[in-house]
């Protein structure tokens, strides 16, 4: 055939080097509804669920017995199973029937009735549920900062200048795993300096991750996984239990929690048992209420490449989204992996969350440029930076980041660099030379900086967790070093293991250490007039961006 | 990093695979347990049993390797990946023994029973696909000391590297990791081929036999 030129200009685009795949139910690949998915369907007897879609009691699977004992309210399952989906979802997008209301209907459904209250949204109706159901009144925002080179120095320079931009969370990880306890110190250390009361977390392996926090090196965890069926569980040598163990782990240490699933995991682990990926995704939810964390890291997450090749795949990912929120967790958005070539693909990916606001819009947006992304990139990333900042300024919306000047960013790099350096001559760790730290201050990533001596690095992260290093080692290193501001910032930080404040659901810590969570500033949207609107102070500085044009100089 | 080594893969090699993978697994589209009667025969084969030479280390490969899978998500061939990694290892003095896992197709419980099989304690986990582990006996199955999950960036280098830290860690060495490669494009490129042949792999499990010796 003669190749028509418009066919083979399009052929080039982008988007045509993105893999698409028709829906496979056999195999898990699909979005929103299999021919397999259960009919919702409860019995309860004796205040005890005896029938859950369509499962008797005696063949409940240990997912369908630990949301059957754990986390369908009895004394409301009836009533709200009785009511017609289309009319409960009619209600979530009415803005005259409050946010509580709709959580106590939804406290009496099961899963297979979440998945169908879901299917009967289009994306602005998921929009709409998302801007009355999101649990903190503000929105807010999560970065990703982590480099090749797992440089310890580095990742305290990007932690400052994200906090600096307006981050409330800021989540690592590692090239080589052995790296943790410097990465965790490093990103607590500088995300203080950018800007006080910034959580911060180290994905890591499940042990590790649990050691880091006990000793205060993080401020709270992500990275508890779950999945929609048994196999995947196994597989991992994992239960519902186990998980609801780990979280009462770090409960009894007074850290912060939040579970993680996705669209897309079990197909790719190949065990989706012909289900959607949608009634999947609500099992996982149901497990992470029923395990008693506070919230989700949910939107098919690494798994989007999968939810994006399918049809409705990325409505379903807002869907996945709007169902945590019905059952009152916190919502870190995902839109934290790349998923596509085409930049308007993955621009339009990311407005479904952004416009009406999720409790943290990405989970994370890459701190740096996506190359040092060791998440394996993230939708977004640092080149993307006065992009965002514009378009929160084009639409008026808060998407949890704020314009920041040049000689600002440098300062709290050299900070956050040289307080690094303090630390980890005062603690005897590897050393931190002068040239690296001022490398990494005027770096964009880890091609601008110099390398460390990997091994040597890696023998003092040891040494460190066999010296039993833990945050106040931190503050004093800190204090002693000539940093009393960030020590008493890193302090203030441990204090809320004590207090205990921000384990409630969607907890973010302002710069004076105030807990904002969905309990003392609750989204009260209800309409036109109602709920969060950006104004005043904060309007101010998101229209404050650098490159205006001055009629002065015309 | 990731731009500077470039990976020779051949697209056309890559195409074909994913092309025979997708072919193959369609074909047994509606059917209920795909591959019952195509799965390999193991009864007769030796079950692995865990090693006494301190200088040994077990390469743990997956159920589906150079059986129904012969090549990694971008084209090299599993034989001469296999080839490398022994290599790699030799090349340091150490002794590497093939053992196939067909108890787990996820790859860092693959990595971990070579290691637990290996009279060292240090073994390698390789997936069909590609992705590879070096892990040590008495590690979380889910920490390692060096994991490349990005398997389309793997190289034949990159194998024989894995094969000689593998070996310096038995050796009880100061070893500097291999330097960590990352494309933010792997995911868009590759995630649903990865699926496809991950479910290929997993469908090779075997209930009854945990793993084997591999000779192949």
């Amino acid at each position: 055939m003669k190749r028509s030129k418009r066919f083979e200009t399009l052929a080039e685009r982008p988007v045509n080097k993105d893999g698409f795949i028709e829906e496979w139910p056999e195999r898990g690949f699909v979005a929103m509804h299999s021919p397999y998915d259960p009919k919702p369907s409860i019995k309860i007897q004796n205040g005890k669920v005896m029938e859950l879609d369509g499962v008797p009691r005696e063949k409940f699977d240990f997912i369908d017995q630990f949301i059957a004992d754990y986390v369908i309210r009895p004394d409301r399952a009836e009533k709200s199973m009785a009511m017609d989906s289309l009319e409960i979802a009619r209600k979530i997008v009415d803005i005259n029937v409050p946010r509580k209301e709709i959580l106590k209907i939804c406290s009496g459904i099961t899963p297979a009735k979440l998945a169908e209250i879901i299917c009967h949204m289009n994306v602005v109706e998921l929009m709409m549920a998302m801007q009355k159901m999101r649990a903190r009144k503000m929105p807010g925002n999560q970065a990703h900062v982590t480099n090749l080179k797992d440089d310890p120095v580095q990742l305290a320079a990007d932690a400052a200048e994200c906090a600096l931009r307006g981050f409330s969370e800021e989540e690592t990880t590692m090239g080589v795993a052995r790296y943790a306890p410097f990465s965790a110190m490093a990103l607590l250390i500088g995300s203080q300096v950018g800007r006080r009361g910034v959580l911060t977390q180290c994905s890591a392996e499940e042990a590790t991750e649990l050691e880091l926090g006990i000793r205060g090196l993080t401020t709270y965890a992500e990275t508890l996984s779950v999945y929609g069926t048994e196999q995947v569980f196994v597989d991992g040598d994992d239960t519902p239990y186990s998980k609801s163990f780990l979280n009462a782990a770090y409960a009894s240490r007074g850290l912060k929690v939040r579970f993680t699933s996705g669209a897309g995991s079990e197909v790719l682990m190949g065990q989706a048992e012909k289900k959607s990926m949608l009634y999947l995704e609500c099992r996982c939810l149901f497990v992470t209420k029923g395990a008693g964390a506070q919230g989700t890291q949910n939107g098919s997450v690494s798994c989007i490449g999968i939810a994006a090749s399918v049809p409705a795949g990325l409505r379903e990912v807002l869907g996945e989204n709007v169902a945590a929120t019905l059952l009152g967790l916190e919502c870190c958005s995902s839109n934290d992996q790349s998923f596509s070539h085409s930049p308007m693909r993955r621009t339009a990916r990311t407005m479904l969350q952004f416009f009406p606001g999720t409790d943290y819009i990405f989970s994370g947006y890459a701190g740096e440029d996506n190359y040092d992304n060791l998440f394996a990139g993230s939708n977004f990333d640092a080149n993307d930076f006065d992009d965002y900042n514009i378009m929160q300024r084009d639409m008026q919306v808060d998407g949890g980041l704020r314009p920041v000047r040049e000689e600002e960013v440098i300062e709290v790099r050299r900070k956050a660099a040289k307080a690094v350096q303090v630390v980890f001559k005062r603690l005897g760790l590897s050393e931190v030379t002068d040239e690296q730290v001022e490398a990494v201050v005027y770096a964009h990533g880890s091609k601008d900086t110099l390398n460390r001596d990997v091994a040597g690095d890696l023998v003092a992260a040891e040494d460190m967790m066999k010296r039993g290093i833990t945050g106040i080692d931190v503050v004093r290193a800190l204090a002693e070093g000539g940093f009393e501001d960030v020590a008493d910032s890193v302090l203030n930080m441990l204090k809320q293991r004590v207090v205990g404040d921000y384990l409630q659901t969607s907890a973010i810590l302002d710069e004076n250490f105030n807990v904002l969570s969905g309990v003392n500033t609750p989204n009260d949207y209800m309409g036109p007039g109602t709920g969060y609107r950006v104004e005043g102070k904060r309007w101010d500085e998101i229209k404050a961006v650098d490159n205006l044009i001055r009629p002065e100089d015309f | 990093m990731a731009g500077e080594k470039a990976v020779k893969y051949n697209e056309q090699v890559i195409e074909e695979v994913v092309a025979q993978v997708i072919k193959e697994v369609m074909k047994q589209r509606g059917v209920e347990q795909t591959t019952q009667g195509k799965k390999e025969d193991y009864s007769d084969a030796k079950v692995a049993t865990k090693g006494t030479d301190p200088k040994e280390v077990v390469i743990g490969v997956g159920p589906a390797f150079q059986t129904q899978i012969h090549r990694t998500i971008n084209g090299l061939d599993l034989g001469q990946v296999l080839d490398e990694v022994k290599a790699g290892i030799e090349e340091e003095g150490m002794h590497p023994r093939v053992v196939k896992i067909l108890k787990t197709s996820d790859v860092c419980f693959m990595g971990l029973e070579a290691a637990k099989l290996s009279g060292s304690g240090i073994g390698i986990g390789i997936q069909s696909k590609g992705t590879t582990v070096i892990h040590q006996k008495d590690l979380y199955p889910l920490s390692n000391l060096e994991l490349f999950p990005q398997a389309p960036l793997m190289s034949l280098e990159t194998y024989r590297k894995v094969g000689k830290n593998s070996a310096k860690y038995v050796k009880g060495e100061r070893v500097t990791p291999i330097t960590v490669e990352n494309d933010p494009m792997t995911r868009p490129k590759y995630q649903v081929k990865a699926a496809l042949m991950h479910i290929k792999e997993t469908e090779c499990l075997d209930e009854k036999i945990p793993y084997i010796e591999w000779n192949a």
